[in-house]
């Protein structure tokens, strides 16, 4: 056979036995690489650390119980107890003996008892048998009788003998009685180091037990893991959450915790990633915190790939530069491409609340998200950019259409051409003195071009009557009015930029202008009617009217007049150049025509023609009507990118031009907000054609929460009951927030615990102009601030409410600062309304459901109890027209206004403790909640406190009734007091009045 | 060594590597006498022995390892996708070797008068069991053994599901494919994609009923079977083997040119105006506007074509193919002769489109007709 082969066998039979070596270790290689995962390495760690926690907690509840005195004492009962059951009781040799004699004994009998039984029936049998025949009977009946008698002997024996056995054993049991429960005791006390050595003996291999251990060893091994691994993927599966797949939409699935596993227990706080535990487990991941692991999972909120379970492949992002490179270093880290929602980077994390949470005004625990959100709103990028969540939000600037009534030309031209040199704060932005147009011949033309919109400003500006003032006005006085009527609740007069940060509360001091600089700006003529009435000359402002007194507002007016930035005044606009301007007009006409109809067009014109034509395309070119209402733009559309869904644009659609940065949304966002124009550099463009978004001057800080909020803006919205529920209350308080942001009323009150932004600008006027020393002028700063409005919804009727935002009333005659008259309509005061009552969780429309009724016996008791024998409440609180005796900073408001003003119900908490519904409160507490029943007078009422309380309510309800004098109008100037000569002038508002729901009071008896 | 690469850039451009290779091609693979002489007279043949081998691979991989030297190059060389092509250019190279160095010392042997070396072979008998099946089994093991290990290696490039907004740029066929998509930049669609891979397997079909030459059967030679070799390799290397390198290393972001050390940049703009034969016609040459009617407006497309297919055959079989017209009779020849103008339309189409920036011949596109 071998000859007639081609190959040599032999050779051959060597090679093929390469080959199977080869290929079997190729396989066992194909095993071990895909045996090995990133995650198992993960779980392994965490299992040393666990082992490694659990010995010291194990260690740490063995100590503690080893050195608590009980355990010790029961400790020396179990051993004292174990002595005398081993005296006792012992299981000695005679007793086991004994008992095993006894036990053999019985068993015998019971066999043979058995076995009798057997017989017996077998011969009762016969015997029947023989009396029926009625043969043979003489023997059979002796032989049945014997049998029965043996029979009952031996049952007899049987139970002697149990009994003595069960003797036997409950003389043991007695003894072990008492050790088992003395070891339950010890059980009851160990129970939590226990639990923990079971643990141990489960998962630490030198406390398993052999079985345990080899177990242990080989449930992990290649094919045998598909039982019981110790390593698996964990998984949380959302079936109403899905992951965009772009043909269709599947469950997300996270695994997160494959390697996080340490997320949901707090014992890991300070153990490396990834096993450390979530920050804030109440608000996240825990079975009861709003946001569940198992109804969210993980990259609902974080972003990231949740199918992945190695580091790449989830989309992790560094959240900087010098994480970047260690990671590159640690996990080979590389961008993975083909996810679209890679994990929000952390110093971004909180992105991730907006796509549920878009509604709220104030998303708690999101700082830096509200931030972004916050400087959105201020800075009016909503206005060139639509954000489908600020819809129907104001224009953020000024109206321009009365302008040359408020300011000069040369003004304007400087302010457009770089605002921040007059303000350094203002919101208005920076179009000019760019990257992209600070070139020779960029800054030529973008003189002409501020001229050009100057021009056509002025021009198309509507005529606007301005009464002159009747007094001068007096700047010292106009000081003092502007620091304590309550301006810098919104404004704030800095000469100097701030050097600390914005935060949400300095927000709320930048709501309006920085007033510095303003005698530079306009006249005091302007300034004066401005304050006299704000809506005359821009209808749709939110600067309310204070109703200043002529007087009042003449003297502000002077005082505001007087800061005039002379520096800038004496600046020289540049001349006009009509070459540069030919060329701005023809940039733009040939847009629409040709060469020569422009060249046509442009001959019939003169220069005012082309400064207009000019000025109204640049003004449509830069969107200037975005922000601020123009004339002739009434019907432009905003010029920004739609950014409602930014945050799931692909970074691939932004242009990076030829900037060096990562190519991330977030990193793009952040340089366009620091430095809009930058993309330019590099390119060629015509002037047209540049990049226009001005430059706000964000800090860095600023864009990063900006950007935050970006990335928030995103397509996907969960399922709806993954959502904060949209119940009528939540819509209500949204809208309310809605409401409160666009009016800023948390620069004067704290709501939901946050605002009074006022009250440094309070204790700045106490020390200034009321000669307080800086510690006095704080201690009193609540007490001459805008009310807390905590629980206001409980406090106030809906119908005084609705009329008090509608048209306020003196309340408080001894602050200085006033609740201004804002142009609420009757949308804003029904949500309001809504909203303060969806706060304190109150029915809506509040019906008074209380008796209030006095007999003449419990009228006389309220007067008692209100008098100064008792707690003297006209000490602090105004009655009717008579002021209190203390010194202001203790007065209270007026009884007279209570029973339109407040609920019963809450008149009667307020008694009982005050400091529970408003911590901090000047209001005594005459019932002390801790003894209660003790703590009223004893000779009023029997000593009964909630009848003196109903009572003591019900007699205040009756002052407006006594004093008729007084109802809840404001009092007049007259009566309140030499100090507050202005504070009650109410300046009666003749405006148009909204329609409003008639007051209708049913007087009490 | 930053100037090398520069130049390389510059060469690497089609425009000037196609014509290159196109016409180094004929004096390595000479097709007829003439070039043969020229061949034997720069002693081009010396390639296929082993020390021309061995110069060869030495070449080609000092050029690899030069080039890897450079980031962009080293990019797209190293992506699990490109792996194969690589392997590909190291085994085309290889086995044209091998068999051109049996060819040529066939050739050798011939003209010394003596046997081929293939001669012997068909004396021997070899078993289909074992000899044939036990070494095709060993093979197979390497085989699955290599696959294994490569797939260990580099990862399989699983991709998350496609989105339509989102496409890759550049977006690449299947490396096998290379080739055809590198045709749709110079055909209509329907051309390069459906009537061309038709033609090129019905053309494939065709080659044993039109190569009648008994000479070379069974044996290696070049010197024998000179035009067929020539014809042949030259579809294989140039027109499928060097398009599909093309469309894997040089062809980037918006399907432009880079060269093999250039940045795959993105922005990258050339300026690419194509104008149709009819306009070349009508507006450069005669100072006229293109005329309504559509026939007479392609008329000069079509007058080309009817000159390529209809004429170009005939005076072919004068001079060029007049052997071959001889040796296979009008009919077969006729077939022949559209099958490769067919074949030959696409480097004439390439250079076309290079040197007069010609979009298409005939151009109609109200009917879905552009050739």
């Amino acid at each position: 056979m071998s000859d007639e082969r081609h190959y040599n066998i032999n050779k051959l039979n060597r090679l093929f036995a390469i080959a199977s070596i080869v290929l079997f270790l190729s396989l066992v290689w194909l095993f071990v690489d895909d045996y090995s995962r990133s995650w198992k390495k993960y779980q392994a760690a965490f299992r040393e650390l666990e082992i490694e926690k659990t010995r010291v907690k194990h260690d740490g509840e063995a100590n503690k119980l080893q050195a608590l005195p009980e355990y010790q004492a029961l400790q020396q009962e179990i051993a004292d107890a174990q002595k005398t059951i081993a005296e006792r009781c012992s299981n000695s040799a005679d007793v086991k003996k004994s008992l095993e004699r006894l036990q053999a004994e019985n068993d015998l009998l019971k066999h043979n008892y058995k076995i009798k039984i057997a017989e017996l029936d077998a011969a009762r049998y016969r015997y029947e048998d023989a009396i029926h025949k009625k043969e043979n009977l003489a023997h059979r009946e002796p032989q049945f009788q014997k049998l029965q008698g043996s029979v009952q002997d031996l049952k007899l024996k049987v139970e002697e003998s149990d009994q003595k056995i069960a003797a036997q054993h409950s003389r043991q049991a007695e003894c072990k009685n008492k050790a088992k429960e003395l070891k339950r005791q010890e059980n009851n006390l160990s129970k939590q180091a226990a639990v923990l050595e079971r643990k141990l003996r489960r998962i630490d291999p030198d406390q398993m037990t052999f079985a345990n251990y080899v177990a242990d060893l080989v449930r992990d091994l290649p094919i045998l893991d598909l039982a019981s691994p110790k390593s698996k993927i964990e998984q949380i599966v959302l079936n109403d959450i899905t992951d965009d797949v772009n043909f269709m939409r599947v469950p997300k699935v996270d695994r997160c915790t494959t390697c996080h596993l340490g997320a949901t227990n707090p014992d890991y706080k300070d153990a490396p990633q990834p096993f450390r535990t979530h920050p804030n487990l109440e608000l996240f991941l825990s079975t009861n915190s709003a946001h569940p692991l198992e109804e969210f999972g993980c990259t609902t909120c974080h972003g990231g790939r949740g199918r992945g379970t190695d580091f790449n492949n989830t989309a992790h992002t560094p959240a900087s530069e010098e994480q970047k490179k260690a990671w590159e270093k640690k996990y080979r880290w590389e961008a993975y491409h083909h996810w679209e929602t890679p994990m929000y980077p952390l110093p971004y994390v909180e992105a991730g609340c907006f796509k549920c949470h878009s509604g709220e005004t104030t998303i708690k625990g999101a700082e830096k998200l509200n931030l972004g959100l916050n400087l959105i709103e201020k800075a009016g990028c909503y206005s060139c950019h639509t954000i489908d969540k600020y819809k129907d939000w104001p224009k953020p600037g000024p109206d321009l259409t009365h302008l040359a009534t408020k300011v000069s030309k040369e003004w304007a031209y400087h302010w457009i051409e770089d605002p921040k040199s007059f303000r350094h704060n203002t919101w208005m932005p920076s179009f000019y003195n760019q990257s992209n147009n600070s070139d020779p011949e960029s800054l030529r033309r973008g003189q002409q071009e501020i001229q050009a919109m100057v021009h056509y400003l002025f021009a198309a500006s509507e005529e606007f009557k301005l009464p002159s003032m009747p007094t001068w006005g007096d700047p010292k006085k106009g000081e003092e009015t502007v620091s304590s009527i309550g301006c810098f609740a919104c404004h704030n007069l800095q000469h100097e930029l701030a050097a600390a940060p914005r935060t949400n509360d300095s927000l709320r001091r930048e709501h309006g202008p920085n007033l510095t600089g303003l005698g530079a700006k306009t006249s005091k003529v302007w300034i004066y009617n401005w304050l006299k009435d704000p809506n005359r000359y821009h209808p749709e402002t939110r600067m309310p009217n204070l109703r200043l007194s002529d007087e009042e507002a003449a003297d502000a007016a002077a005082f505001l007049a007087e800061d005039k930035d002379v520096e800038l005044m004496n600046k020289p606009v540049p001349p006009l150049d009509e070459a540069v301007v030919d060329q701005i007009v023809k940039s733009f006409m040939v847009k629409a025509n040709t060469a020569q109809q422009t060249a046509d067009q442009m001959a019939k014109m003169n220069l005012d023609d082309k400064l207009f034509y000019a000025g109204e395309k640049l003004i449509g070119h830069y969107g200037c009507f975005s922000c601020h209402n123009i004339k002739g733009f009434e019907n432009y559309k905003p010029i920004g990118t739609d950014l409602t869904e930014e945050g799931s644009k692909s970074a691939e659609r932004l242009d990076f031009g030829f900037i060096h940065i990562d190519h991330t949304k977030q990193a793009w966002f952040k340089q366009k907000l620091q430095e809009p124009r930058i993309f330019d550099e590099g390119k060629v463009k015509a002037p047209e054609d540049k990049l226009r978004m001005p430059n706000f001057d964000f800090t860095e800080e600023e864009a990063g929460a900006i950007t935050t909020a970006l990335l928030g803006f995103v397509k996907d919205k969960p399922a709806p009951d993954k959502m904060k529920p949209q119940t009528p209350e939540n819509i209500y308080i949204e809208e309310g927030q809605k409401i409160i942001r666009q009016f800023n009323c948390q620069g004067c009150h704290i709501m939901e615990g946050e605002g009074g932004a006022i009250q440094s600008s309070v204790t700045q006027w106490l020390m200034a102009f009321d000669n307080r020393s800086e510690g006095d002028a704080q201690a009193l700063t609540t007490s001459f601030s805008p009310p807390n409005l905590i629980g206001e919804g409980k406090k106030v009727q809906t119908e005084w409410l609705f009329n008090f935002l509608h048209e306020p009333v003196t309340i408080r005659p001894w602050l200085k600062v006033r609740m201004p008259t804002y142009r609420f309509n009757a949308a804003h005061l029904n949500a309001l309304v809504k909203y303060f009552n969806a706060l304190d969780k109150q029915e809506f429309p509040y019906t008074e459901t209380v008796d209030i009724k006095l007999s003449p016996e419990e009228f006389v008791a309220g007067e008692k109890l209100f008098s100064a024998e008792y707690f003297d409440c006209g000490k602090c609180h105004i009655v009717g027209d008579k002021m209190p005796a203390g010194s202001e900073e203790s007065w209270a408001p007026n009884f007279t206004l209570a029973r339109t003003r407040l609920k019963p119900e809450w008149i009667s908490e307020w008694l009982k403790d005050p400091q529970a519904l408003l911590p901090g409160t000047k209001m005594p507490t005459f019932f002390d909640p801790a003894s209660f029943d003790k703590s009223g007078p004893e000779d009023v009422l029997q000593g009964d406190e909630n009848k003196q309380i109903e009572v003591l309510r019900n007699y205040f309800l009756t002052l407006s009734a006594k004093h008729p004098a007084v109802d809840a109008r404001p009092q007049s100037p007259k009566s309140t007091g030499p100090l507050k000569p202005a504070e009650a002038e109410a300046m009666p508002q003749t405006e148009t009045q909204t329609t409003k729901p008639s007051l209708s009071v049913t007087q009490p008896e | 060594m930053e100037i090398l690469k520069h130049l390389i850039n510059i060469a690497a451009d089609p425009k000037i590597l196609f014509p290159v290779i196109i016409a180094i091609f004929f004096f390595i693979f000479p097709p007829t006498d003439r070039l043969f002489k020229i061949n034997q007279w720069l002693r081009l043949d010396k390639v296929w022995t082993k020390q021309g081998g061995i110069v060869l691979f030495a070449a080609l991989l000092i050029a690899f390892l030069f080039g890897l030297s450079d980031e962009n190059f080293r990019k797209i060389v190293t992506k699990p996708d490109n792996v194969p092509i690589v392997g590909l250019i190291f085994l085309t190279v290889f086995f044209l070797w091998l068999s051109l160095k049996q060819a040529w010392e066939n050739d050798a042997r011939i003209e010394q008068g003596k046997k081929t070396n293939e001669a012997d072979d068909a004396q021997e008998k070899v078993l289909v069991w074992p000899d044939l099946v036990y070494i095709e089994f060993i093979a197979m093991l390497f085989c699955a053994a290599f696959l294994v290990v490569w797939s260990v290696f580099l990862k399989a490039p699983l991709e998350e599901p496609a989105n339509p907004t989102v496409s890759p740029n550049p977006s690449k066929a299947p490396w096998y494919f290379l080739g055809l998509q590198e045709m749709l930049v110079y055909f209509d669609p329907w051309l390069a994609g459906v009537v061309f891979p038709t033609v090129i397997i019905i053309g494939l079909m065709a080659i044993p009923f039109l190569d009648n030459n008994p000479k070379g059967s069974g044996y290696y030679s070049f010197k024998d079977r000179k035009m067929a070799i020539s014809i042949f390799l030259f579809f294989w290397l140039v027109l499928w083997v060097f398009l599909i390198l093309v469309g894997t290393f040089l062809r980037g972001p918006n399907w432009n040119f880079f060269g093999p050390f250039e940045y795959w940049d993105i922005h990258k703009l050339e300026a690419l105006t194509n104008v149709n034969l009819s306009e070349l016609v009508y507006i450069l040459l005669l100072k006229m506007s293109l005329p309504t009617n559509i026939l007479l407006r392609e008329l000069w497309g079509f007058l080309v074509m009817i000159f390529y297919f209809g004429i170009m055959p005939l005076i072919l079989a004068k001079t060029l193919l007049k052997s071959v017209y001889e040796r296979l009779g009008p009919v077969q020849y006729s077939i022949f002769a559209v099958l490769l103008l067919m074949a030959a339309g696409l480097p004439i189409k390439m250079l076309l489109r290079w040197a007069f920036n010609i979009k298409y011949i005939i151009a109609i596109p109200e009917f879905f007709f552009n050739i």
